[in-house]
Formats: structure tokens, sequence, C-alpha cells
């Protein structure tokens, strides 16, 4: 076992650093109606960003094609100040497509 | 004297004024009753919250469980009470030493007895281990449920 096993518990099959949660779907449902948008604005998840990610590659995952990264990149403006430059570890709010 | 007297009198007579105030006060916030009907989201609190592999139709557990196999898909299902106009639950799921695998947050409109289910699901299968998770409501956090993949 490694200095990076030691470090992060080395609990995942791989044994290597962090566990990848990056194709992990959700989703969620109610008995209770949804809530009224407040201000026009859609109702989000988060997301948050591993390592190796990039907006298209979430576009891609959660709305099935890599062009819809603008509708992330807009819902997250107060975070990323530059599209090409996402980090591990940021919570994106992804809105719901509709 | 006729002076110190005077001043019992009206140290005596202010603190009667906020006692009475006081009183008062708590008797409105008592009666819980807002005028309108519409209650806050104060109002509402989580009673429950269970995890397992399979939900009913009425998004109740039919198959509670905290031993998970690495193809499954995980439910947490969380029973509400109470109304609250925009009421935000939010599942926050994580792994072992706190590695967040996911988070995600609705807004319901809840009234009475409410349920809402979070599931997850990795195509290509769960790493084994030992996984939490928290619900919160309105930002606190109100519950949470530990189980395992093995």
């Amino acid at each position: 076992m490694g200095v990076l096993d030691k470090l992060f518990g080395g609990g995942g099959k791989s044994g290597k650093g962090k566990a990848d949660f990056s194709d992990v779907k959700s989703g969620s449902s109610s008995t209770a109606p949804s809530a009224p948008s407040q201000g026009g604005v859609a109702q989000s998840r988060t997301y948050t960003v591993v390592a190796g990610d990039s907006l298209s590659k979430i576009a891609k995952r959660e709305y099935g094609d890599a062009a819809k990264w603008p509708r992330i990149y807009e819902a997250n403006r107060d975070q990323i100040k530059n599209p090409d430059l996402i980090h591990p570890g940021q919570v994106l709010n992804l809105p719901r497509e509709g | 004297m006729s002076i110190h007297t005077y001043g019992m009198a009206r140290v005596c007579g202010l603190a009667f004024i906020l006692l009475a105030s006081g009183c008062g006060k708590r008797d409105a916030a008592s009666t819980g009753d807002t005028g309108s009907g519409a209650a806050t989201s104060a109002a509402v609190r989580v009673a429950d919250v269970k995890v397992g592999r399979a939900l009913g139709a009425d998004k109740r557990v039919t198959d509670e469980t905290d031993e998970f196999r690495p193809s499954d898909v995980i439910y947490a299902v969380v029973e509400t009470q109470g109304s609250g106009a925009n009421t935000s639950l939010q599942a926050r799921w994580t792994y072992q030493d706190g590695q967040v695998v996911d988070e995600s947050t609705r807004s319901i409109a809840a009234s009475g007895e409410d349920v809402t289910e979070f599931h997850i699901s990795k195509p290509s299968g769960w790493p084994q281990g030992k996984y939490k998770v928290e619900i919160l409501l309105n930002g606190a956090t109100a519950g949470s449920e530990d189980f395992e993949i093995k």
C-alpha cells in the first residue's frame, strides 16, 4: 500500500486515490408538486466537478449533447470565469431542460 | 424617602409593562395563525429517511436495505411533514472519507405528508465501501443514512 492509499483510504476497487464517480446518474421525484420557480429561474440540481471534466463533457453526460455546455456556463457565471477552466470540487448548478 | 418610593414605583411600573408586552407577543405566536392560511417552510420537518433498492408507486421504499451490490440503483426516500410553498430538499451522497458522489436538490411545495425520493446509479458499477446520504432541509442537515456497497 502506498502513501496515496493511506491518504485517500484506498477503499475503492482501484485502490488508487479518489474513486471515479464521473458517470454517476441521479434523479429525484416527489409526491409533492414542484415549488414554483422564483424569478424565472428553472429548477436545477448540482454536480461536483471531478478531474478530467469539461463543460462539454458534463453537458454530453447530463443533456446528451455536448453543444449544450453554454447552458451550464450561463447558470454558473458567478463561479466560472473561463469556460475552458473548471476545477475538481467545484459544485455546478445544472439547469433542468425544458 | 418619598423620592425613593417614587423611583421604586416607576421601576415596578416599567417591569409590569415589559412583562405584559412580552406575554402578548407569546400569546400571538402560540396561536400559529398567520391569518393568510399560508404556512412557512419552517413548519416542514423531515420525519424519516430510508434507503433501499426499489420503490413502490407511492415512492416509498419496498426493498429497504443498507447493503447494496455494485450494479444497484440506490434510493433515498425522505418523508416530510408540514407545509411550505418553497421547501428545498437536498441529497448529498458521499463515499468513505467524504468524497462527494453526487448532490441533488429538489424544491417542493410541501403540504401535509409528502414523500420525496432521490436516486443514484453508476453504469460502470459502484466501488465497494461505505457510503452515506445526508438529507438537507432548506440547507440544514435533517437526517442521514449510512450504507455499504459489497
